[in-house]
């Protein structure tokens, strides 16, 4: 049977990764979001280490590994690496101001509570409370980027909802079999390392990293 | 033996990027090796339609990934031969510089190297892994011109999929977590383990799963509303770029649906549940591209919006299911790539030649380049759905298929909406053949080369139209038990 105290590590993890979702929304300044998203995927991989404990599956403790090592070190220090280097401006400029931000990823959490219900029960029973959880960052996340202006907190954006994937991968399959999970890390690395080349090129073709002023396509 | 349609074009990849400023032997050497390519996948293709699937652990090809190899293959091949002249004349304009040309031809034969990754794994976890690396390589291609517009497509288009992609992880998640009770901790996410447990897998996961998958795979697969990328992307890439995208990728994301649906057909929640969803999302797709086919002002964008509306077409047969509906859709699958294939080339002519992509700016190509308007012309006869070609074959079968399951009101929306994208389709094409070419544009056409492809296509759409080969025929009739449509 599971242990107490995991079951209780496990939540508080859990509230941990949704409070760094609200915290997420609330912040005004880059540095800090990359902060925040380094903090998330921390309790993330602390979450994957103490599943992995729990049920004996070794090769969730890879999943730790990674997730703190690529997503709590080398993302945040890159992105970080390429907002200096475009020197992006340290304000996030959000386009729904924070207040009303909370408030949305507020309604989000409740909603998520509310879809994963019928779903809850089916999932295996030591972590069926993080399944609520992972649909709200992912939905967070999705809310962070388009209601953000700048091009890197798309990005932030984007890992946040993959930070919430793995959250439900973890809970609900105990991850995923070896060489997905080794495949996934690689392709979001790799996705990143693109999206700033690109975020780079945007800045030098546009003197700006604001992705609002990508609005010559249209029909 | 599958090892070989991975490991080629990978090395090809690498060779191109390695010999550099050698422009012409890269141009050799992507010939030989795409043609290479098309061998060993059709010889591929031809071993699952003769022999059945092919399992090797890790890689599987029954006939359905047959027909995605054999258009990944031949379109390539084809994409490819168009390249070479096309990328001289943006050489010779001075646009891309010769470093350009090198990285161009790596990173196409690396695209295709993705896709054929998409259709060959068996793991539906390495599946995903797979349609995402689509995204990452192929953005360099819609980025390729470096302007202030590709880069914005290119922006929309890694922002959009990669979110997309995110939430088909989620629904893989929960396919996967479907399997748990019955495989338990064994379960390796394998299609064909998948299949072989079918009838037991979770229900309620695999709803809601399929939901995920629908929505993630079908942002790459250019399904409305989740489309928004697609017209940018596939306007602003170089015209080889835009045929694979339109022709190939589109279904390379919709091959990964299509196996979720087929999955959910034989599983205890049965067929119609995901075909209903896929009826669902094709019809809007066809609603939405008709609306910006009737207005569009460029051409190139036209013809995305054209792809937009032919997913959609695929997916409504598919929703329809049953003999006609099944047959119907993997055949305009191969037929729509076919099509758009030509008629993306035949954009690429107009463009070099007239240097814009204003529907309104070209005038004449007729008198221009006599070969290209011809091809161009029949080619929109083609994509719009007009006999003898095949899409007109494909497209009866789908609307039979409606028929014959007795939902009329999808089936008269279709044929209204083909009917109005025929007359708007038809009348954009028209008006940039036919009339005074602006002053300042010379005659003669862009490049001999850069037409042979475009008529390989064009006869391969008049046979496909006028008979099925026996083979193809053979084989996609043996998918249709897959997809349930015998019933």
């Amino acid at each position: 049977m599971v242990n107490d105290l995991s079951l209780d590590t496990i939540n508080a993890l859990a509230a941990l990764i949704l409070l760094a979702d609200f915290m997420l929304v609330a912040s005004s300044r880059m540095r800090s979001l990359t902060r925040i998203f380094a903090l998330q995927s921390l309790a993330m991989g602390g979450l994957a280490a103490v599943v992995a404990f729990e049920t004996g599956v070794g090769h969730i403790y890879v999943v730790a590994v990674l997730s703190i090592a690529l997503k709590a070190v080398v993302i945040p220090r890159f992105i970080d690496y390429t907002a200096d280097k475009i020197q992006v401006n340290r304000e996030v400029e959000p386009l729904v101001k924070i207040p009303g931000s909370l408030l949305i990823c507020a309604a989000i959490t409740m909603l998520a509570y509310f879809v994963t219900e019928p779903i809850m029960e089916l999932g295996t029973a030591i972590t069926s409370n993080c399944l609520a959880i992972s649909f709200a960052t992912v939905l967070i996340g999705m809310f962070m980027m388009v209601s953000r202006r700048k091009a890197i907190t798309e990005v932030v954006g984007l890992l946040v909802v993959e930070n919430g994937v793995f959250l439900a991968a973890v809970s609900t399959t105990y991850s995923m079999p070896m060489v997905v999970e080794l495949g996934v890390f690689f392709d979001i690395f790799v996705g990143v390392i693109i999206m700033g080349v690109f975020a780079f090129r945007i800045n030098r073709t546009f003197e700006t990293v604001d992705s609002t002023v990508l609005r010559r396509l249209k029909d | 033996m599958i090892e070989i349609a991975l490991i080629s074009p990978a090395v090809l990849a690498i060779i191109c990027l390695l010999l550099g400023r050698h422009t012409r032997a890269i141009e050799a050497i992507s010939v030989a090796g795409a043609g290479s390519l098309l061998v060993s996948g059709s010889y591929l293709a031809f071993r699952t339609f003769d022999e059945g699937a092919i399992d090797e652990g890790i890689w599987f090809m029954d006939q359905f990934s047959g027909l995605m190899m054999f258009i990944i293959v031949l379109i390539g091949f084809l994409a490819v031969v168009y390249s070479v002249p096309y990328m001289r004349q943006e050489m010779a304009t001075g646009e891309v510089g010769k470093r350009k040309v090198s990285y161009y031809y790596g990173f196409l034969f690396l695209f295709m190297l993705t896709m054929v990754m998409v259709v060959v794994s068996d793991n539906l976890g390495m599946v995903w892994i797979a349609v995402e690396a689509t995204t990452l390589v192929s953005a360099f291609l819609v980025g390729f011109h470096n302007k202030a517009t590709s880069l914005e497509a290119t922006w929309k288009y890694l922002i959009i999929c990669s979110i997309g992609i995110s939430l088909a992880l989620l629904g893989t998640i929960f396919v996967y977590a479907s399997s748990l009770p019955v495989l338990g901790e064994g379960s390796d996410l394998h299609w064909t383990s998948l299949m072989a447990v079918a009838g037991q897998l979770d229900p309620a996961f695999l709803k809601i799963g399929f939901v995920l998958v629908l929505i993630g795979y079908g942002t790459k697969a250019g399904l409305a509303p989740m489309h928004t990328w697609l017209p940018d992307a596939h306007s602003q890439s170089p015209s080889p770029v835009s045929a694979l995208l339109s022709g190939v990728l589109l279904n390379c994301a919709m091959y990964a649906v299509l196996r979720y649906h087929i999955l959910l057909t034989h599983s205890p929640l049965g067929g119609g549940f995901s075909s209903g969803m896929l009826l669902l999302f094709g019809m809007l797709s066809l609603g939405v591209a008709a609306a910006f086919i009737i207005t569009q002002k460029d051409y190139k964008r036209l013809l995305a919006y054209s792809s937009i509306e032919h997913i959609g077409i695929i997916a409504i047969g598919f929703g329809f299911g049953g003999f006609w509906g099944v047959f119907g859709g993997l055949l305009h699958m191969l037929n729509h790539s076919l099509t758009k294939a030509l008629l993306f080339f035949g954009a690429g002519n107009v463009l070099q030649k007239y240097g814009t992509k204003n529907i309104s700016e070209v005038r004449g190509v007729g008198r221009t380049m006599p070969f290209t308007a011809a091809l161009l012309l029949l080619g929109a006869l083609a994509i719009t759905g007009s006999p003898p070609f095949s899409i007109f074959i494909s497209e009866i079968m789908v609307l039979a298929a409606g028929i014959g399951q007795g939902s009329f009101l999808p089936v008269i929306i279709y044929s209204g909406i083909l009917v109005v994208v025929f007359a708007a389709f038809m009348g954009h094409v028209v008006r940039m053949i036919f009339g005074e070419p602006p002053p300042g544009i010379e005659k003669g056409e862009i490049s001999r080369s850069g037409l042979l492809p475009m008529v390989a296509l064009a006869a391969a759409i008049m046979i496909m139209g006028l008979y099925i080969p026996g083979l193809l025929g053979d084989a996609l009739k043996e998918l249709i038990g897959l997809f349930g449509g015998m019933e």
